[in-house]
């Protein structure tokens, strides 16, 4: 008698979780990812004492070589004139007093740059600033 | 005769499904920067406030920043110290006055990184009163500091 060879079930990989899978990854990306309203690269200086600063301030970011970038905290940064920093924030503040404004500048850069913007700032009547820096090492 | 119609199965292609969604995480992972939104808090003084800060000068710590080769030097009322000295200087100070006013001074040239260290050593220090003066006010100030 011939013996029937019992049939073999066909190999496949169950992908049918595979897009459950990428989309969750996907709404992962959406929900964290945040839209930077400036992309200036500068070497931020170090700190130890870090706050969470509002997500919605103005940014104005220093380069090394004292080029000025200023964003309201809704469009994306533009490089402006040294001297355009107090009408800039003027406008801001006259919309929102307690508006936040964060300062990103390089840490190498000269001091007198940063002085000019924080000078500007308190002529436009801001109250509340950030200085970004990023971690320091403790050791 | 009956002839019989075979009917197709209804169904969704999915197949590329999974594509299209790995598409868009490889979108997502290039188009997504890691931004850093911490730093240090600092206040401006109201414009009222300016005229009565001069006043209150005589009695504050004076931190001066002078820019040395690539790094600064850190003078504490006229000495010089390392930043990290700074902290056991103030804080007998600050035990005897916990209002007490620190004015940091940078020299227009000095890195600014100095300013950011020796901000946030007076943070850890809990300083309440920090005041960073700019070269206009120090100007108003006349020779206060």
């Amino acid at each position: 008698m011939k013996i029937k060879k019992p049939k073999r079930a066909d190999s496949l990989i169950p992908t049918a979780s595979m897009a459950d899978i990428a989309f969750l990854l996907i709404v992962f990306f959406m929900v964290t990812t945040t839209i930077t309203v400036d992309r200036t690269r500068v070497a931020l200086p170090t700190s130890l004492e870090r706050i969470e600063v509002p997500k919605d301030a103005a940014v104005i970011a220093v380069e090394e070589g004292g080029v000025v970038h200023f964003s309201d905290g809704e469009e994306q940064s533009r490089v402006i004139n040294m001297g355009d920093v107090l009408p800039a924030a003027a406008f801001v503040i006259e919309k929102n007093s307690l508006k936040w404004f964060v300062i990103k500048a390089d840490g190498n850069t000269e001091y007198q740059h940063v002085d000019r913007v924080m000078e500007q700032l308190r002529q436009a009547s801001v109250r509340n600033i950030a200085m970004l820096t990023s971690q320091e090492e403790v050791g | 005769m009956k002839v019989e119609r075979r009917h197709a199965e209804p169904e969704i292609p999915t197949a590329s499904m999974a594509d299209i969604a790995f598409l868009l995480i490889v979108f997502f992972m290039i188009t997504s920067v890691f931004s850093v939104t911490r730093g240090l808090e600092f206040q401006l003084p109201k414009d009222d406030q300016d005229q009565a800060t001069p006043d209150s000068q005589e009695e504050a710590i004076h931190v001066h920043i002078i820019p040395a080769g690539g790094g600064c030097v850190f003078e504490v009322d006229k000495q010089q110290m390392l930043l990290s000295d700074i902290q056991i200087y103030i804080e007998p100070k600050l035990a005897r006055n916990p209002n007490k006013f620190v004015i940091i001074d940078p020299d227009p040239d000095a890195p600014y990184r100095c300013m950011v260290d020796a901000f946030d050593e007076l943070k850890q220090a809990q300083v309440k009163n920090i005041s960073i003066p700019t070269q206009a006010e120090k100007a108003a100030w006349g020779g206060v500091i």
